[in-house]
Order: C-alpha cells, then structure tokens, then sequence
C-alpha cells in the first residue's frame, strides 16, 4: 500500500444560477504518488463534493476532454502527475475560454472555428464510387499526418497570447487541421480554406509566440501549421493575380 | 485569480443558453518564462523605433554637412548613446536568434515543385548570411573594402 501525502487543491467554482463571477474553493485531498491530477479531481467529485464539475473522459490523453490549467499552465489532467507539483495545487478552467460551470468551458466558440476551415476533403468532383478510393502514398501521408494527431483539447487555445486579446483569429487548432487538408494530396479545396485563413478570422494575427506548440500534448506543433500556412496563403493570392481561381471567370 | 481576457475570446457566434463568466488569461500571463520571451521579442518594436529616429537624425546630420556629421560621431561617444547602441545590439541579437529557431519549421513540405532543404541546413545557411553580411558590412564601414 503506498503512502498517501495531504495537498491542498484550490479549484475555480462557478454556478451560473448563483455567482456572478467565479471563485475559488480549497479541498485537501489524501493523495497517492502515482495520482495524476484528474485522479485528485475525481476524488474530490466522488468523496468530498459532488457539486464539482469538470470535464473527462478516456483517461488516456486521447479524447482531450480533461484540459484545464494546472499551477497557471495549459494541461491535460490525465496525462499530468501531481508528484511534479508541491503541496498546494491550483486548477482553474481553461483560459481564454467562456466558463459554464466549474472547471467546464463553452465549447461552442471552438466549433464555430472548426467549421470555418471546412475539415473535410473537398473534391471539384467526387470519383465514382466504383473507381475505388483515393490512393495515397506513405510519402504524401508524411506531409500532413503531423498535423492530424490533434485530439482537439485546446490546450492551445488556453496558451495563445493572441487568442487572448484577437477573438476573431481562427487560432492554432483550426488552423492546424485545415492546413492539414491543404497539404493532403486527395483535397482540391485549398483556395477555399485559404480564403478564410486571408479573410475574417485572418491567420495573419498570429505573431509566432510559439506558445501552442510548447502545450500541446500530442506534438502537432500547430505553430508551424500556422505559419506554413501564412505562406501557403500568400502565395496562393499572388497565384491569383496571374491564374484565374477555379470555379471563377 | 487571473486577469480578465477579452470577453469575446473563444465565445460562440450564437450565445447558448446558459449564462457563462467571462474568460480568464493564463493563471502565469505574463510571469512564466516563456511568456516573459515573446513579451521581450515584441518590446523589441520599440527598440526599433528608437533606432529608426536615430538612423533619421544621422542621415538629417549628413545632409547638412561635414561640421554636423563630425559632431554626430562625437556625440556617440556619450555613455547614453553607446549604452543605446548596445540595447540595439542585443535586440538585433535576440530578435535574430528566436526568427533563425522558429524559421525552418515554418517552411511548408512544398510549393509548387520547390521543396525546402532539410531545417538544420536552412539553420546554417541563415547563420551564415547573417555572420557574412556582418562581416562584409564592418569591412565596408571599417574602410577595408571600397
């Protein structure tokens, strides 16, 4: 039996109904070295208060549902050890997110900016099922498949200085994921994904602070998809000035 | 607590149902590190600003004549301005040295047929320009060359 050790957890409480802003609630929790700090979370959920709220699913750093801000930096709870931290733990919601209830975050903001990118493989025309799928080689897997590891737990969007203060930036998931489609050989919809990354939700206000790669807990590196894609994008407008865009007289 | 992002940050085009409270900045913004890194790189527009003015007035004092530009080299010699040059000095440094680390990997695997050489060789080959243009500019400005 290993030996428990006292840490205290000051987490963010927030009951739409009851606060106007949030607060902060202290819990001392019994916990085992090899606890992660979901395990402390769930063990306040289940023994000490069953009011908290938070998000969590796979227990596996695959799903990325249990992202909040441990000590003030961007984690997945899961997959990060309490032994690395001292005696006082403070989670908090994930930043630059609307907060619904506790440690839960409005996701919807996230989606709208998904969408936006049209993650999906576009086709001027699709193939007739009869001739078969879209082929690819490993070498042209290799050239996007860094940037389809994303589990979608925003970390990302917790760390980006610009997100903080740019709430139109389609920001470093997003952008990630529809750069990854531009780079993937069966996609045709390029200029499509290109004209949202020049347009409203401009990839353009991302000044490379590089903070998204330093979070990311899956090593996408969505800051050089961004910036990748910057230069994809210009040249695809100056592209512009000299072939006429397809679908367009 | 943290400080407050701005309120629109992340928040959905159509509001749900559900009241939410506003969206806070990272718990270390701006006291971790990292933060402190990308914070110093962006105060660096300043340091160039500054330069820019200087570089201006020095090209005012030229056009007006040699008295002037002699008085300009003499000026440069008070501890401010030399203090200045350095701050300068170490901007550049620091700016050039983030860009050269953050380069490579900011090169798509492809445009049109062109592909990028593999990143430490970009590394290199920007370090290289950057030595050899310092040299070459010293040269000039010491009256070795031209």
């Amino acid at each position: 039996m290993s030996e428990l050790k006292k840490k205290t957890f000051v987490v963010t409480r927030f009951d739409p109904d009851k606060d106007q802003v949030p607060k902060t609630q202290s819990y001392e929790v019994p916990c085992r070295p090899e606890w992660k700090v979901l395990d402390a979370l769930n063990y306040i959920k289940d023994e000490i208060d069953g009011t908290l709220s938070h998000r969590w699913s796979c227990r596996m750093a695959v799903c990325g549902s249990c992202g909040m801000m441990v000590n003030g930096e961007p984690k997945l709870t899961c997959k990060t050890a309490l032994s690395d931290y001292g005696d006082t733990v403070e989670i908090n919601p994930l930043a630059n997110f609307p907060v619904v209830r506790d440690l839960v975050v409005e996701l919807e903001g996230f989606m709208d900016k998904f969408k936006a990118v049209k993650p999906w493989i576009l086709r001027a025309k699709e193939a007739a099922p009869e001739e078969g799928p879209y082929r690819q080689t490993p070498a042209e897997l290799a050239a996007f498949k860094q940037f389809s590891m994303c589990i979608n737990c925003m970390l990302c969007y917790s760390a980006c200085p610009v997100v903080m203060q740019e709430p139109d930036f389609l920001g470093p998931a997003a952008t990630a994921l529809g750069h990854r489609y531009n780079l993937d050989s069966r996609d045709e919809g390029a200029e499509e994904r290109n004209e949202v990354f020049r347009g409203d939700g401009s990839i353009f206000h991302c000044s490379y602070a590089n903070e998204c790669s330093e979070v990311c807990p899956k090593n996408v590196d969505p800051a050089a998809a961004i910036n990748q894609a910057k230069l994809l994008a210009v040249v695809d407008w100056a592209k512009g000035f000299v072939v006429p865009r397809k679908g367009k007289k | 607590m943290a400080q407050t992002a701005n309120p629109r940050a992340m928040a959905p085009a159509k509001p749900g149902p559900t009241r939410t409270a506003a969206p806070m900045k990272p718990g270390n913004w701006p006291s971790s590190a990292r933060y402190r890194t990308y914070l110093g790189f962006d105060l660096t527009g300043l340091v160039y600003l500054l330069a820019g003015f200087a570089v201006l007035g020095a090209a005012r004092a030229f056009a007006k004549g040699p008295d002037a530009w002699n008085a300009l080299l003499a000026s440069y010699k008070h501890p401010l301005w030399i203090l200045f040059h350095l701050v300068v000095l170490a901007s550049v440094v620091f700016v050039g040295v983030r860009f050269f680390r953050l380069f490579p990997k900011a090169q798509p695997p492809q445009i049109g047929p062109a592909k990028p050489p593999p990143g430490p060789l970009i590394h290199a080959g920007l370090y290289a320009a950057w030595i050899g243009a310092t040299i070459v500019l010293a040269a000039i400005l010491g009256g070795v060359i031209l």
